[in-house]
């Protein structure tokens, strides 16, 4: 037995068997004359080692009374040298050591200094978005400068938050609402990059409110537990293990009793010897949690085994049809549309999509009112909006993006053009209603100024032109519903369109008197 | 009753590309022909989009009759017969003509496809390829010397749903991949005047590097339109804080 064990380490080290010494003889000789003691060993050591000595220590000798190496004999010269913080928005210049040598850069800090980009919106994308029963726009206005200025420091935040007249928020009702109009923002706007990217912003703006506060919920009575509580808790965990171990002494027990009387394994799944140890267990025992019923080992029984099972299922099912390779799909072209509906629905007709040519489902830009301002822009940046060098489906999809991004820009141009009539509109009624108010100061003192400075105005201006009374009285509605309620805005601003240049006149004219 | 199931949520495209190749006739094959007023010669076809190495002509890799049944070529009245039908490959027609016009181009398909034929139109292009959308006529002597005109667009059959057993046809039959690097010029695209330097100096050749070039063209433009959007939306919301602050002061 011992000699056959030591010809194996022999065969493994690949030793000359003991049978022929003279070759066994020989290699210490020649070691020994080769190998002398290597520098940095000490003596006694290199006997203990031998010359097996691991390459390290022949490379390295320990010098450990040398004097350190510092730098060299070259002098570094530094200087003092005045810099800008790039972050910074005043121009505060301050001055630091710097290495003469080193070129003149912008400070390496100000990179730390990150702003979060807060998302704004305009009224109209408000209007069409972001409606909350819960939230007026005036609240999320507050809420988003709230959030530009603490920067996203929600607890801060939420310390803060102190809106007139608003409801009580909680922190996490001012984080679903911030999220959440942000994540309508992104889903709505144009997206410059792929889809990946912004499913993966969109991804970062979530935030479930109800999970939130589960959690917190939680975590407080995790915290607020007595220390009787925790005793329980640790006493009942100690059960717990204990029962599981004289279960499974108990399975080992019955199994072996049944092999030494009956003389036969027990064919019962569920009497199985769980091997898995305690994680194993545990997931046994959430299993029999879940299932609300006591401690059952056939009814747990199949459910174990059933795990193994599908898998010789699946795979005659998948042999049928055969597995779909991605490489396989590109080279045949193919592009699987969504999960293949069993095959034996009846196909109609309507359901059917006719072969056609790619180019053919270029998407017109819609809607047809701003069509040629979208045609202008993209010809602007030399893209054809009907045609392609290469429509292939990527390219196809990119060009129906690029579209709606035109399309978007346009209708904000729009938006900006009223805005922009509305603003020297409500300009020129402010030059015109302080004029009034200049020219009538003892009538209108402390009368608020929306119905008595129209009828003050009337009455003064009741010798000039029929014409322009008509409309006024209709600027005099559209500014009362702009007062009244916000959401006739649109209304308003097209009134007062119409209103702008009668009222403009009837300033001059009164300048005139 | 197996072969005519649909495999559904499939959609299987075949690359194509068709256009027309024409070169100036010489003085001595004018005075050959018929019809002595014609000044070139052309050839319009359907072919598959990947070209076959070594091939003088664009595209044409693989037979595509295995789902292409018949192509017909409409031509201008005043040619004779000017329905042409090509009912095997190569799916061409080549003329002799002196002027440019619309070919209607119709592709019906293998009966077992099941699909309707598609038609579409190519403008026949004669004369050389300008940066300017205007086209300037060069004399011929000049557009001898240019050299053949190229003028080919790249699409794609698309078929939905095929039924099985022409989806095996098409799976037996996978096209040619276009070539990932450019070998030779570039087709030229109106689309795309930027390539007309890259379109000389030989026959063109499809490859997947303008799939990729077009991508990025299309990328750079919606960056800008985002770009400008963000621009003008901050442009709004200032507008309107503009318009809130007016509206605080003609209350107050």
């Amino acid at each position: 037995m011992s000699g056959a064990s030591a010809a194996d380490v022999r065969s493994i080290l690949s030793l000359p068997p003991p049978g022929t010494p003279s070759t066994s003889t020989q290699p210490p000789l020649k070691k020994a004359g080769s190998g002398r003691k290597p520098e940095g060993i000490s003596r006694e050591l290199y006997a203990l080692i031998g010359p097996s000595v691991p390459s390290l220590l022949h490379s390295s000798k320990p010098r450990l009374k040398q004097k350190p190496n510092l730098g060299g004999s070259r002098k570094v010269k530094w200087e003092r040298r005045a810099f800008k913080n790039v972050a910074r928005k005043d121009s505060l210049e301050l001055q630091h050591w710097v290495k003469a040598d080193d070129p003149e850069e912008d400070y390496a800090f100000a990179k730390y200094n990150v702003q979060s980009d807060i998302y704004t919106y305009s009224q109209d994308e408000y209007n069409r978005l972001l409606e909350d029963s819960e939230w007026t726009k005036e609240e999320t206005d507050y809420l988003f400068d709230t959030v530009r200025e603490y920067d996203l420091r929600w607890f801060i935040i939420h310390d803060r938050y102190e809106y007139p007249h608003g409801p009580e928020r909680s922190l996490e009702d001012l984080k679903e609402r911030y999220y959440s109009v942000c994540r309508k923002l992104v889903r709505n706007r144009p997206w410059p990059g792929d889809e990946a990217s912004k499913s993966q912003l969109l991804n970062s703006f979530q935030f479930d409110k109800e999970r939130e506060v589960t959690r917190k919920k939680y975590l407080a009575s995790l915290a607020s537990r007595t220390p009787a509580q925790i005793a329980e808790e640790e006493a009942l965990f100690i059960e717990v293990k204990r029962l599981e171990q004289t279960e499974r002494r108990f399975k080992k027990d019955r199994e072996e009793l049944l092999r030494t009387l009956a003389g036969v394994e027990s064919g019962l799944e569920g009497l199985a010897v769980d091997d898995d140890g305690p994680m194993g267990n545990g997931e046994l025992l959430k299993k029999k949690k879940k299932h609300g019923s006591d401690w059952e080992p056939m009814s747990a029984g199949p459910s174990v085994i059933s795990l193994g099972t599908p898998m010789p299922k699946k795979g005659q099912q998948s042999t049928k049809s055969s597995v779909p390779s991605p490489e396989e799909d590109i080279l045949h072209c193919i592009h699987r549309t969504s999960a293949p509906v069993p095959n034996n629905l009846p196909v109609t007709k309507n359901a059917h999509t006719p072969v056609y040519l790619r180019s053919v489902k270029i998407p017109v830009p819609k809607p047809a009112g701003l069509a040629p301002k979208v045609i202008a822009i993209l010809a602007e940046l030399g893209i054809n909006h009907l045609k392609l060098v290469m429509p292939t489906k990527e390219n196809c999809e990119r060009l129906e993006s690029l579209l709606d991004a035109a399309s978007a820009l346009v209708d904000l141009k729009r938006a900006v053009d009223r805005v922009e009539q509305e603003i020297s509109t409500t300009r020129e009624r402010i030059d015109s209603s302080k004029s009034t108010s200049a020219s009538v100061a003892g009538d209108t003192a402390g009368t608020p100024m929306d119905v008595d400075q129209d009828e003050t105005g009337t009455e003064r201006d009741a010798d000039g032109e029929k014409e322009d009374e008509s409309v006024r009285a209709e600027s005099v509605v559209s500014m009362r519903s702009a007062w009244g309620r916000k959401s006739s805005r649109r209304s308003m601003s097209i009134s007062s369109v119409d209103t702008s240049t009668p009222v403009a006149t009837r300033a001059t004219k009164r300048m005139k008197k | 009753m197996a072969e005519r199931v649909r495999q559904r949520g499939i959609s299987i495209f075949r690359p194509i590309v068709y256009g027309n190749t024409a070169t100036v006739l010489t003085q001595e094959e004018r005075n050959a022909l018929s019809t002595p007023d014609h000044t070139h010669k052309w050839t319009v076809a359907v072919r598959s989009a990947a070209s076959a190495p070594d091939s003088d002509i664009v595209g044409g890799a693989d037979d595509l009759s295995y789902f292409i049944k018949r192509v017909t070529f409409k031509l201008h009245e005043t040619y004779a017969n000017p329905t042409r039908n090509v009912d095997k490959p190569p799916f061409e027609v080549s003329e002799t003509g002196w002027g440019e016009f619309d070919i209607q181009i119709r592709i019906t398909f293998v009966p077992e496809s099941g699909e309707k034929a598609i038609s579409f139109f190519h403008h026949l292009k004669l004369h050389p390829w300008t940066a300017t959308t205007e086209p300037e006529i060069p004399p011929l002597e000049e557009a001898l010397k240019i050299g053949p005109v190229h003028s080919w667009q790249y699409d794609e059959i698309v078929f939905n749903d095929p039924f099985q057993s022409f989806l095996q046809t098409l799976l037996a039959h996978p096209p040619t991949p276009l070539p990932k690097t450019k070998r030779r010029p570039i087709p030229f695209h109106a689309t795309n005047p930027g390539s007309l330097e890259a379109s000389k100096g030989g026959v063109p050749e499809f490859t997947a590097l303008m799939e990729k070039e077009e991508a990025e063209r299309l990328d750079v433009a919606k960056q800008a339109v985002i770009a400008e959007t963000d621009k003008w939306r901050n442009i709004l919301i200032e507008k309107e804080k503009e318009l809130k602050k007016l509206k605080k002061q003609l209350e107050a």
